[in-house]
This record gives structure tokens, sequence and C-alpha cells, in this order.
């Protein structure tokens, strides 16, 4: 690291002799600002002055190019076009808003809008008792058939109940004509029966 | 400040129809002692003040105004009108629909809930769905208001439970709102 450093102190002429003939910065720099500045002021000048009026020149003679076509020139048909709201201005219409602060106008849209509103209320009201009455014609329907369905049910049951009650009768029979002819309960009396309802 | 547009009015008229009946035009309806009741728009705020005060409030530059008269509600960016708890007692005074409400139910309403059918004491026949409802005390002490969930018919089936008004604004927010319910310059 040292030896590099040194190296670089020792040869300052060398180096800006390397750097003269190597493309260096600050050598090539220096000399350009300081040699050609005077000399080449003057005339730099009055060139600079003239490219600006021709670019000026230029602009100007492009200016008058950029043309801009109207609606009408394009023809454009007139169903197409859209006046955005904001820029349509009415001319005989008062600029700003309009307030309503008169008790008459007032009175107009707050009948207007109760109006509006009873009216609203009303289909409200009447399509709740409509389907109110839907409801409840529904609720009665089901009521019925539920009805219907249980008393089926009962009679299905009682059925059933009636043919056990048979079967009971004509094994009775037979328990008797055995008793009669054992002559004795004791058969009968061991028999436990679990009924329901 | 400024007097409302036609928009303006019809939206604020629209909002308050819905929880007021016929009566509601005695709000503007000229007074005894010959001055009426007008809207005035300040700060996107509506108040509904007397015509003679509103002509006073003139002398006051806009942003030192800070409120006047009865703050009815607001206007949002989007222009609807979003009505407060301040309108109450203008709303309570010409309620078309009300619901009363039990002791057990007034702190669960003032902190903000909706009212279930265990709160009810009663309620206005007749009353649509969605339709708006007046809430009061057992005393006759407005509350606040709100929404109907449910028409009457069906609310007579529904169960303890369950939700019978959705609450809209109600007194609690006198406090929970403090910092937003009035302008602070």
């Amino acid at each position: 690291m040292a030896p590099s450093k040194t190296r670089t102190v020792k040869n300052k002429h060398a180096g800006s002799k390397s750097g003269a003939g190597a493309p260096g910065k600050g050598g090539a720099s220096k000399r350009s600002s300081t040699d050609g500045v005077s000399k080449s002021k003057k005339p730099k000048g009055p060139v600079v002055s003239q490219q600006v009026k021709e670019k000026n020149r230029a602009l100007l003679m492009k200016r008058p190019k950029k043309k801009t076509y109207t609606a009408e020139e394009l023809g454009i048909p007139t169903l197409n076009m859209i006046t955005p709201v904001g820029v349509e201005k009415p001319k005989g219409k008062k600029k700003g808003k309009v307030f309503v602060d008169d008790k008459e106008s007032m009175t107009t849209i707050l009948s207007l809008v109760q109006a509006e509103k009873e009216g609203h209320i009303e289909s409200k009201i009447m399509k709740a008792r409509q389907m109110e009455e839907i409801r409840e014609a529904r609720r009665l329907e089901a009521e019925k058939k539920s009805a219907e369905k249980k008393a089926k049910f009962e009679d299905t049951k009682e059925s059933l109940r009636k043919k056990r009650k048979r079967k009971n009768d004509s094994e009775g029979g037979d328990n008797l004509k055995s008793i009669s002819q054992t002559g004795s309960k004791a058969v009968k009396g061991s028999k436990k029966k679990v009924s329901f309802a | 400040m400024r007097p409302l547009t036609e928009e303006e009015t019809q939206a604020v008229f629209k909002k308050l129809a819905e929880y007021t009946g016929a009566s509601l035009k005695n709000i503007i309806a000229p007074q005894e002692d010959g001055d009426r009741n007008v809207f005035r728009l300040s700060q996107n705020r509506v108040y509904l003040v007397r015509l003679s005060m509103a002509n006073l409030a003139t002398s006051i530059a806009r942003d030192n105004l800070l409120s006047l008269g009865t703050c009815l509600g607001k206007f949002t960016k989007s222009g609807k009108f979003r009505i407060h708890i301040t309108a109450l007692p203008i709303l309570a005074e010409h309620a078309r629909h009300k619901l009363w409400i039990r002791p057990n139910g007034v702190m669960p309403f003032l902190y903000g809930g909706n009212i279930v059918k265990a709160h009810v004491g009663r309620y206005s026949e007749d009353c649509p769905e969605h339709q708006g409802l007046v809430v009061y005390t057992m005393d006759d002490v407005p509350l606040g208001f709100g929404v109907s969930a449910r028409s009457t018919a069906e609310s007579r089936r529904l169960d303890p439970t369950g939700v019978m008004c959705f609450r809209q604004a109600d007194c609690g927010e006198y406090l929970r709102d403090e910092d937003t319910l009035f302008q602070s310059g």
C-alpha cells in the first residue's frame, strides 16, 4: 500500500505528461478553459443569437401549421355528440344556485314529498296485508291437512285395535274351553298382559 | 349560511317525512307573531331557525357562526341528508309511528343497541316494514328514533330476542359523539 502512494507523489510531472498524452480529465479541461475563452467569446455571441432567432423562426413557422378543426368542419354527426353538463351554459338563466326560501314553494315541495311518501306507505301496508292474508290461508290449509292426517292415523289405530281385540276374543274362547276341559283357572292367572292407551 | 336549493329542500323533507306524518307542514307554517321557521345551511349542516334570527345571523361571519336554531342533520359528500339526534324534538312532536320501550330496555337502547321484542312495551298499529319510528319511554319521554325491522303483524309472532327496531339515533349520542355532533370551528 505505502509504495504506491509514494510513487504518485514523486511522479508529479510525469503524471501531467502522461495526462496530456492520455485522455486525462484535469489537464484537458484546464487548457480548454484558459486558452479558448477570451478569443472565442466575441465570435460565439452573435452565433448563439442567430441560432435562437432561427429557432424562433422555426417555431413561428410551425405554429400556424397546427390547425384545430371544429365539429362542423369534421362533419361529425350531431347525434353522436355529447355536451358535458358543466360546459353547457344557457344564456338567459341565472348563474349559480336557485334558493328556495319563500313559504309557497316550500309548502309545494313538502306536499309533493308527503304525497309520495303516503303512496309508498300505503302500498307497503297493502302489500303487508296481502302477504298476511296469503300466510293466513296457507296456515289454515296446513292445519286442515294436518288434522286430516291425524284423523286418518287415528282411524288406522282404531282399526288395528279392533283387530287385536277380535283375536283376543277368539283366544279367550279357547281358554274357556280348556278351563272347562281341565276344570281349573291356574293357567289364565299366570298370563300377564300389557296394553297401550 | 344560505337557504337550501330545491333539491336540498326535497332531500330534507323526504327524510323528515320518513318519521313524521301530515303535521310536518306545521313546522314551516307561519306563527302567531308573524314569524316563520326556515331552513338554513351552514357548513353542510341544516338548521331549522326562525326567519328573524336567521336574518340577524347574517351579521356573523361564516367561519364564526357555530350553530343557530335547531340542527336537523347534515348533507353527506354524496348529497344525501343524514338526520341527527338533535332533530328529535321536532320528530317527536310530529311522529307518525311510535314505539314505547320498557324501563329494562332503556339503557340498552341509549348505549346504541337495536330494540328487541322483550324490551317493547307497546307500539303503533299498522306500521309497515322499514318505516321510521320514534322511540319513547313508557312515560312518553322521547329517547331516539329508528327503523322498524318488521311489520306490526309480523312482529307479533316474533320471539322475545328478535329485533323489532333498528336504531338510527339515540340520546346517548350527545355523550358518545360529543366531538363530532357539533362543529368546532
